[in-house]
């Protein structure tokens, strides 16, 4: 074989490559490693304000950062008495005198030489600079005027400015970020090519790329329309709630595990599917939060406004031994603070958990008062998973419907032919209730025996009473001579007697009893005198108490057991056990049954009789049987209900035996999806709420004064005379008073499109937050969010129909250094995509992509051995599950999230961590990433079947097949220079394969998928490596 | 504390501004805005190595984390009055308005079954447990008054790892590795060795990145399977495969960097090629088999294996190849008694033969290559264990501790540590502390300050606060340094 460099020298583009070499030499040096897109000083460096100072914009920056610590809202923390961040107080006590700056004791205490006057303090590392001083001194001078911080006053809609490029706005955006251009001295790029349109839209709306059809069709379409064809087109995808749940699971701390270190499994992934088709039905913001927050208080909630309560119980909950449970607790309502106030409000209210915050204005009251809202769910703190509930999924909710309508349309038909179904059942009872009478045989005992020493008397009706000792636990042993010796069924009979606590038919102080095993056993004549075991295959009871169903009776389970609600109901009771195999036994043969009570406190059968039947056709379900044993004219509703569902549904013939055995069948159905409902986290509020206090210090046991819920008093509170809960506290936050939430969220969506928030900390638009780079439009947005009823997707599309988004994202040199994250929108967004969608894209290229939406999550390829290398703790701890099949190739929103262990390659693409809520991942680009793309299998897996399509749907020629490739990795031809790249080293690697065919062989085997065998083995090979390039691109993971 | 880094994530202007007065990363800062050219389009390196505060007692950290919590009565701490009072009644003063993990009612005061001698020129009290400090005894200095807030693991190791008993803070690596970069850009900058089979109580918490960017967390090196997560190449594809496919990816990305004009494809260009690199340079350096079979033997390591001993000698590879700060987590400490496994006799024997061994042979390693000096070591667990019988194994014959927090011992070892010193003093029943007492945040500042950072200025700006890994409170035990 030669070896590589040998053949470079032979490649007619070696020349070429040793340029680059040489190029790449130099940038080897200016570029470093390790280094993230967004690393540059922010925009507004560069714009010296050229208005007066103004206090939200200039001032109270410089305050907030360098006096507020001492001399600011927090009341334990002030120094001197002296607030700051108030105008009165600053000026009663002369710290600032308007207009006099020489007079203002602020300005001579940050202008001072003295080290001993000198403010701040030299302990306090912090220090004021020359233009911070002048900027004080020019706004005292102005008159010191203050102002409410802008994000918590209401949001209006200001008239929109007009600016020169009349021609460019598309929509209210485009003024705001047209007047700031101008103003700037910039100019707005043209608009993105038809190409990187759609594929931007793609990716921003659905989170894949577009197909090739798709791109083709945009390309083609001349008309007006065409834009917002595609707009709407995607708008409408189950993709786009795919992708928009994505973002929101990061806020929601949403995971598949508990966290903490036995991290065991646990069941939100319904809940996680509520919020897919919560935004893929565009359900408005208002609403989604409501449920979300609070469906739970909502007037007769539904399954799905419970299950959407999840939202706040994601969090992590401990199992750990040892624990202090409120402590734990306390915990969790303090996460749910947390994440509820970051994720509508945008405030860190954390902070105020031990003091007052510093900088916003909440006290430590408004955060305990907030706590109150939190504080009433029925929770522990170790092990506290309850309440939960279960709740039909989705699909499984649209079957029941499903279900019920057929069933609906029976019954009408049955309705229709009632005389039919009356006629017929009448005979059939005539028969039934004749043999039902006659087929038990009462059994009288030869041999009584209690473990416990209790007395055992046969009383004349052949039932036994027990009486005497009162032991905790007894076993009866009874011993039966058998007449007839033919058995299909056993029947248990536990009756009532007026010697038995309060007359009714068990022995414990409140007459009940727990039958926890029923045994039978034969001794057959002539054989060894050793009782062989009876299998008994199913029970029926005429009365079953909730949790002790006498199913629990035959379950070899000594701690459950069958029971009748003794203290409510003193009644007989009859169990009729089936044989798995009728019995025949020679004549003389002994029957023993063991009736083992286990519960403890004597929750004995006081009387019972034992009976057993030879009927070979004995099927019928005790209920049925006992109303057949009843005379016609005594049996109550539910018995007649009973024979009838059951001779409609097993006996009828023709028409309505038709019609009865598909009921049967779908009754059936609908009783196992039921059994079947996940059960999920949800919120509840307590009959009697918890009492709230103040913690000090933030511990749970060190409780100071007690509070009420309320909401925090420095903004708009709530309409009067409604009650304060939870309810109120969701239609708080999306009422249109609110200043904070529909800012918030729109600013999240505007993250979400263009890499930066308007105002960059997405999480805090309170005071300690960056100033928004475009505050009018913000407002805007809000205000039309609020307007258009909250409706998500409207704001989406209006983002996106703005010029100012469809621009090229290509910069100029001068463009980048002037505005390098560009925050004054001069040109397109450009960032690496999330984590998520790196997978994904390569899924969908390679047309792996199962699209399937909802369901458990699953689990695609991840390195052996990983989660017990990690997280192995004996009894709780498993093996990665690795999928099969159409598990392995879903979308990466339903890969398992096990929140010790989180996917590697998801984690290496900076996936939030999802132990608390967060609202922005970093955005790196590591090494770690590199062996990602190259390594993963799950890469080279979708390299080998891009590989095939490239091939297959190319056509003839490499060049045609690299050209499909490109087009679709990254939705455009390639450009000459890349062809001829491309091709050169598909030449090299073919030849490489071509030596060395079982390494061909091993590549093509990477991953579950078989490689399509038409396929030459040399040349799939080959492109395959051409195809793992492509992925690999920058551009490939790039939305620009 | 380095601005470029800062705007990765959060920094507003003001902060900037702040910092580059500082004086903190002035020099890349200058970098950054000083040439005019080049500055708003050059990427900067988050982990070019970096000067501290001032100058560093450490270069390196080498931490040993006793996963679980080790019986410190049974090794470091001789009570002799605890063994007087031996199985009487615990005094109620020491119960009162006190909880415990195990334990409720009155336990038992338990002596140590140890034998304890005093070792070395310096006199450290060591007992029978651990025979191979006895010979370093001279290099380690044993404080015996640390107290911490947290009586269960979880919490507990996040406090000592994050300076907070909560998750979502970065970690002490983190920090250091933000406040130092790496020296070594084959390597990451902050390596995790886990061995006994179990992470840390703390999860990845106790070595992740928190708010701070991800290119700071610890990056787990295995012993077995690949050494770090993908660095394999697929199969069927060879190293000249790998620069091949390269070198074509560096071509095509140059071509649209030229096109488009985005430094981040130059930056992609760059992580490739550091890809390609690790993936030699990582496998070698955590390769043990070019080591001396004494050398081996020393640690009593087992290439192929997975063990706190392998672990220990290639925390000493990873630091001669210039990682500024490893992390080891062991395993097993919790010494409850509920089995023979984790009772103070054979148990403790037993457990301690796998850690005293290549901790001294890491000790002596470090000193025999120049490198001790440099080198802080620390090692301990997440808090102590009770002077008294846990609660829930008082009638069995094995004997064990309950979980402790109010006063525990823990080792450093290194060149900036004062060796054969004992720091600090606990009661006579070893209940309180009697002086100097070293809480868990006091610690973290000291190994701060041993790498040349001031704790209370090596903060990062996250939701409008700058956060530190000593929260608040932390003060430098000067008396444990040399």
């Amino acid at each position: 074989m030669i070896g590589p460099h040998e053949l470079m020298k032979e490649h007619k583009w070696g020349l070429q490559i040793r340029a680059l070499s040489l190029i790449r030499a130099v940038t080897f040096f200016a570029v470093t490693f390790f280094v993230i897109c967004c690393c540059m000083p922010s925009a507004e460096q560069a714009a010296e304000p050229t208005k007066p100072p103004a206090y939200n914009h200039d001032i109270r920056p410089i305050l907030a950062e360098k006096c507020f610590r001492c001399h600011g809202a927090d009341s334990a923390a002030r120094e001197a008495d002296l607030r700051l961040d108030q105008r009165k107080s600053a000026v009663v006590s002369r710290a600032v005198v308007p207009g006099k700056p020489d007079g203002s004791e602020l300005l001579r205490r940050v202008t001072s030489t003295d080290p001993d006057k000198r403010m701040p303090p030299a302990d306090t590392q912090l220090t004021l600079n020359d233009r911070e001083k002048e900027l004080l001194k020019s706004w005292i001078a102005d008159g010191a005027e203050y102002q409410e911080h802008w994000s918590f006053v209401r949001p209006l809609k200001t008239p929109l400015p007009q600016i020169e490029r009349a021609e460019w706005p598309h929509n209210a955006i485009d003024h705001f970020v047209g007047a700031r251009l101008q103003e700037e001295g910039l100019a707005p790029s043209g608009e993105a090519s038809r190409r990187a349109l759609v594929r931007r839209l793609s990716l921003d709306i659905t989170g894949l790329p577009p197909r090739l059809e798709e791109v083709a069709a945009f390309v083609a379409d001349g008309s007006d329309e065409a834009y917002k064809k595609v707009v709407d087109r995607l708008l409408k995808s189950s993709r786009y709630g795919e992708h928009m749940a994505r973002y929101w699971l990061d806020a929601a701390r949403y995971a598949d595990s508990n966290g903490y270190q036995y991290d065991t499994e646990r069941t939100m992934w319904p809940w996680r599917d509520w919020v897919i088709r919560a935004f893929n039905n565009n359900m408005p913001f208002d609403q989604f939060t409501i449920e979300q927050l609070a469906g739970d208080l909502l007037p007769n909630a539904t399954n799905q406004q419970r299950l959407a309560t999840g939202f706040n119980r994601n969090h992590p909950i401990t199992i750990e031994g040892g624990v202090i449970d409120e402590e734990y607790r306390t915990e969790y309502v303090i996460d749910r603070i947390t994440t509820t106030s970051t994720v509508w409000m945008g405030l860190a209210m954390g902070c105020a958990r031990c003091h007052d915050h510093k900088f916003d204005p909440l006290t430590r009251v408004d955060f305990y008062s907030f706590f109150a809202f939190f504080n009433n769910v029925p929770e522990r703190g170790n092990s506290g998973f309850a309440p939960k509930q279960k709740a039909p999924t989705f699909e499984q909710e649209q079957e029941l419907a499903d279900i019920a309508t057929q069933l609906a349309a029976i019954d009408k038909t049955l309705e229709a032919i009632a005389d039919q179904v009356a006629e017929q059942q009448a005979q059939w009872e005539a028969t039934a209730s004749k043999r039902v009478r006659q087929q038990w045989q009462i059994l009288s005992p030869t041999e009584m025996a209690s473990s416990g020493g209790s007395t055992l008397t046969l009383l004349d009706d052949q039932s036994v009473l027990a009486s005497g000792a009162k032991p905790s636990n007894d076993d009866y042993e009874l011993t039966f001579a058998l007449s007839n010796p033919k058995i299909t069924a056993i029947r248990l009979e536990a009756i009532t007697h007026e010697s038995l606590p309060h007359k009714g038919a068990g022995r414990a102080f409140n007459s009940n009893f727990v039958l926890s095993e029923f045994e039978a056993a034969v001794v057959e004549n002539g054989a060894s005198d050793k009782p062989v075991p009876i299998k008994l295959a199913s029970v029926s009871a005429d009365y079953s108490q909730k949790n002790y169903e006498v199913a629990r009776s035959i379950d070899s389970n000594l701690g459950t057991g069958w029971a009748v609600d003794g203290p409510t109901r003193k009644e007989n009771a009859t169990a009729v056990y089936l044989l798995a195999v009728p019995l025949a036994l020679p004549a003389e043969s002994i029957l023993k049954v063991t009736m083992r009570h286990r519960f403890g406190s004597t929750h004995s059968i006081g009387r019972f009789r034992i009976s057993v039947t030879d009927d070979p056709s004995f099927n019928l379900p005790a209920d049925v049987a006992q109303a057949l044993a009843v005379a016609e004219a005594k049996r109550t509703n539910e018995q007649l209900s009973a024979l009838r569902e059951y001779f409609i549904g097993h006996i009828a013939e023709g028409e309505v035996g038709r019609a009865g055995r598909r009921r049967a069948e779908l009754q059936g159905r609908r009783s196992q999806i039921e059994s079947s409902f996940p059960e999920t986290l949800v919120m509840a509020e307590m009959a009697k709420p918890r009492e709230t206090f103040m913690l000090i210090r933030g511990q749970y046991d060190k409780k100071g004064e007690k509070v009420t819920a309320a909401t925090p008093t420095f903004l708009p509170s709530p309409p009067g005379g409604e009650k304060i809960d939870r309810l109120a506290l969701a239609r708080w936050l999306v009422s249109r008073d609110h200043p904070l939430t529909a800012r918030v969220y729109v600013n999240r969506l505007w993250q979400q499109l263009f890499g930066i928030g308007i105002v960059r900390t997405v999480e805090d638009l309170g005071t300690q937050g960056e100033w928004p780079t475009h505050q009018e439009m913000l407002d805007w947005l809000a205000v039309d969010f609020m307007e258009s009823g909250w409706d998500v997707k409207h704001i989406v599309k209006t983002i996106v129909m703005s010029s100012t988004y469809r621009q090229s994202s290509i910069v100029t040199p001068q463009l980048l250094k002037r505005d390098p994250e560009n925050r004054l929108l001069a040109r397109g967004a450009r960032s690496r995509l999330p984590a998520e969608m790196v997978r994904d894209n390569a899924l969908a290229v390679s047309d792996l992509l199962v699209e399937k939406v909802g369901g458990p999550s699953v689990y695609p390829y991840q390195p052996p051995g990983l989660w017990l290398e990690i997280n192995n703790r004996p009894n709780y701890s498993k093996a990665y599950p690795t999928g099969k099949g159409d598990d392995l190739y879903r979308r990466s929103l339903y890969t398992f999230w096990k929140r010790t262990v989180p996917h590697p390659a998801m984690a290496a693409f900076d996936s939030a961590d999802r132990e608390i809520c967060t609202v922005r991942r970093s955005r790196t680009n590591t090494p770690l990433q590199a062996l990602v793309m190259l390594n993963d299998p799950q890469f080279v897996e979708a390299a080998k079947h891009l590989a095939e399509r490239m091939i297959v749907e190319g056509g003839d020629g490499l060049a045609n097949q690299i050209g499909r490739g490109m087009e679709i990795v990254l939705s455009r031809p390639p450009t000459g220079a890349e062809l001829e790249e491309l091709s050169a080293y598909y030449r090299i690697e073919h030849g490489l394969f071509r030596e060395d065919s079982t390494a061909a062989e091993r590549l093509l085997s990477v991953g579950e998928s078989a490689r399509n065998q038409d396929l030459d083995l040399t040349d799939h090979a080959a492109m395959t490596s051409v195809a793992r390039l492509l992925l690999n691109l920058n551009e490939a993971i790039t939305r620009q | 504390m380095h601005p470029q880094t800062e705007l990765l994530q959060t920094a507003t202007r003001r902060h900037f501004l702040q910092q580059s007065s500082a004086g903190i990363g002035g020099l890349a800062l200058a970098g950054l805005l000083g040439d005019s050219t080049s500055a708003a389009t050059k990427p900067v390196d988050p982990l070019a190595p970096k000067q501290p505060h001032f100058p560093a007692k450490a270069k390196q950290v080498i931490y040993l984390h006793l996963t679980g919590s080790p019986p410190h009565l049974d090794l470091f701490d001789y009570k002799p009055e605890l063994v007087k009072h031996n199985d009487k009644d615990c005094p109620n003063e020491y119960l009162e308005g006190q909880r415990f993990a195990f334990t409720s009612g009155v336990p038992k005061l338990m002596g140590t079954p140890r034998k304890f001698e005093q070792h070395g020129d310096g006199g450290v009290w060591l007992s029978d447990a651990v025979p191979h400090f006895h010979k370093v005894a001279d290099d380690l200095c044993v404080i015996r008054s640390m107290t911490t807030d947290q009586f269960n693991h979880a919490p507990a190791e996040l406090l000592v790892y994050t300076g907070s008993p909560r998750s979502g803070r970065p970690s002490l690596g983190t920090w250091v590795t933000y406040g130092l970069g790496t020296e070594n850009e084959n390597l990451p900058g902050f390596v995790v060795l886990i061995s006994s089979g179990v992470q840390p109580n703390g999860g990845k918490n106790s070595f992740g990145s928190g708010f701070l960017p991800s290119v700071y967390q610890g990056v787990q090196c295995r012993s077995k399977g690949d050494p770090v997560l993908y660095a394999s190449d697929p199969q069927g594809m060879n190293r000249t495969m790998r620069r091949l496919s390269l070198d074509a990816l560096r071509d095509l990305n140059q071509l649209q960097a030229d096109e488009l004009g985005h430094p981040e494809t130059l930056t992609r260009i760059a992580q490739y090629e550091l890809a390609f690199r690790m993936q030699m340079s990582v496998p070698e350096v955590m390769n043990m088999n070019d080591e001396p079979k004494h050398i081996i033997d020393n640690y009593g390591a087992k290439p192929g294996e997975s063990s706190f001993a392998n672990n220990c000698l290639l925390a000493r590879r990873l630091v001669e190849n210039g990682v500024r700060y490893v992390q080891l987590f062991d395993w097993g400490w919790d010494f409850h008694g509920t089995g023979a496994g984790t009772g103070l006799m054979s148990g403790l024997t037993n457990k301690c033969a796998t850690m005293d061994k290549p901790i001294a042979a890491l000790i002596n390693d470090l000193k025999q290559r120049g490198m001790y000096e440099e080198t802080l070591i620390v090692i301990g667990g997440e808090f102590g264990r009770t002077p008294f019988r846990e609660g829930r194994t008082a009638k069995s014959k094995v004997l064990g501790r309950d979980h402790y927090p109010d006063c525990y011992s823990m080792v450093l070892a290194g060149g900036p540590v004062q060796g054969g010193t004992m720091y600090g003093e606990s009661d006579e029943l070893g209940f309180r502390v009697a002086r100097d007492k070293v809480h868990v945040h006091d610690l973290q500042a000291t190994i701060l300050h041993t790498l040349g950072f001031d704790h209370e200025r090596l903060t990062f700006r996250f939701q409008g606060r700058d956060y530190r890994l000593t929260d608040v409170h932390g003060e430098v035990v000067n008396g444990v340094l040399a």
